[in-house]
């Protein structure tokens, strides 16, 4: 009995976890763009087909001990095992690589109009969108946002270590090699929010390296463009404004940009629409307060081996401030 | 005094004809990537010049491996005796035997060597 009710558990909660990895913002099985799509209709086909071999196989097994056990002649058995066993799985892993393979390019189109130029770093991602026609970059961090219904141009980059790009539900995955350019473009279907993550290990932190992506209608995304090429929200009241101050005040400029304040450093992630991102401190924490009080307190509590150093000798209502004028920078 | 050997290496003996093919499939496999690479670097660009070259190391490969998959076929002798036991200890079962395990060696690089040219022809792109 109590086997049963443990039996009943492990089976209700596999299956959970089954379903669950079939769905979400981040599974190739639930495809939000064209070339995710054509990964989860591969996927499909070659589960169907190893599920069709696999009844095949055994149901043949079943037949020839238990349901009709006859001596075959040794020209028939040898017959078998040579269509079966040589002919037949060559024709079948011929006839799937030339259908992987011709994919392949489809999966590298070039892209119209947008580039985005994203470069992992440790252990964020840092993202540069060109519209056609830029000469700088507007400079954001830690989240994509394309728009549905064109294909982007992803330009991927990497400082020091090794680090891989993926967002399943859009697209596969493609390793960012400090000292080259690699690349990859991204037609999204569907408006969403989705999450992606550093698919190769590199370094403390690797497990906490992720992003937030958007899709939006190309109207929605030319006007989320225009506002995040703008400067920064100016602090409202008196605790944003403290927060502010005291941000200025300790030097967070010389690592972190807000744009419309003498804040202009570039070696951590730019900050200007901070608040406007889906996550804080790529893709580690919510986008609170509280959560930005931790995370300037002690960053690395949160991510270990994160640079930013911990500002916890700062008095818990300057923290409260600077955590505030941040989540008001939409 | 014995018999002068009418060969240096009678074909009982012989185990590099049973490993040409695999040889063969080896260079191309290394031909076809080293070019691939280079042209990729160095000229990049125009694939189908590419892939005609390819297309040549391919056929120049498989005429030699259908070439010697035929050599290893009359040295495996099966159509005599329908003979596919090799285990006895005359020199007829070793030449079979090596001739047999060539043919197969040959049948295999033939269609690795497909497969090894299949992404000349249906990537289309150095990217």
């Amino acid at each position: 009995m109590r086997g049963a009710t443990v039996g009943h558990v492990a089976a209700v909660l596999a299956g959970a976890g089954l379903a669950a990895s079939c769905g979400g913002p981040q599974s190739a099985l639930a495809p939000a763009g064209s070339d995710a799509a054509t990964l989860s209709h591969l996927f499909y086909v070659l589960l169907a087909g190893a599920v069709v071999l696999w009844l095949a196989m055994n149901g043949l097994m079943l037949w020839v001990w238990r349901i009709d056990p006859r001596p075959m002649s040794p020209k028939r058995a040898r017959l078998l095992i040579f269509a079966g066993g040589i002919v037949f799985p060559t024709c079948v892993l011929s006839a799937l690589l030339v259908w992987g393979l011709s994919i392949m390019p489809d999966q590298r189109a070039p892209g119209e109009g947008l580039r985005v130029e994203v470069t992992g770093e440790q252990w964020w991602f840092r993202v540069h969108y060109w519209p056609e026609g830029a000469t700088e970059p507007i400079r954001s961090a830690n989240e994509i946002v394309l728009p549905v219904g064109a294909r982007s141009e992803i330009t991927l980059k990497a400082d020091q270590v090794i680090h891989s790009f993926w967002l399943p539900s859009l697209a596969g995955k493609t390793d960012m090699i400090p000292g080259r350019v690699t690349r990859m473009s991204m037609e999204p279907t569907e408006p969403g929010e989705f999450r992606g993550q550093c698919a190769e290990f590199c370094g403390d932190s690797h497990a906490w390296m992720a992003f937030t992506a958007k899709t939006m209608t190309p109207e929605a995304f030319d006007a989320w463009l225009a506002a995040e090429a703008g400067p920064a929200a100016p602090p409202e009241g008196e605790l944003a404004e403290a927060g502010r101050q005291a941000f200025l005040a300790q030097g967070c400029g010389g690592c972190h940009a807000i744009r419309g304040t003498p804040a202009r450093g570039r070696v951590g992630p730019d900050l200007t629409h901070l608040a406007s991102r889906l996550s804080l401190a790529a893709g580690a924490l919510p986008m609170t307060e509280a959560a930005l009080a931790r995370w300037i307190a002690n960053p690395a509590a949160v991510k270990p081996g994160a640079k930013m150093p911990a500002y916890d000798h700062l008095a818990p209502d300057t923290i409260r401030a600077m955590a505030a004028y941040l989540k008001g920078l939409e | 005094m014995p018999a002068r050997p009418v060969r240096d290496l009678p074909r009982h003996r012989n185990l590099f004809r049973m490993i040409f093919a695999p040889t063969v499939w080896a260079v191309h496999f290394l031909l076809a990537y080293a070019t691939t690479a280079i042209w990729c670097a160095k000229v990049g660009g125009d694939v189908a010049r590419l892939a005609w070259i390819v297309t040549g190391y391919t056929v120049l490969a498989e005429a030699l491996i259908v070439w010697f998959a035929v050599a290893m076929w009359r040295q495996w002798d099966y159509m005599d005796d329908f003979d596919y036991v090799h285990d006895g200890d005359t020199d007829e079962d070793r030449r079979e035997f090596l001739g047999h395990a060539g043919f197969m060696l040959a049948c295999l690089s033939f269609v690795a060597v497909i497969f090894t040219a299949l992404p000349a022809w249906l990537i289309g792109t150095c990217a």
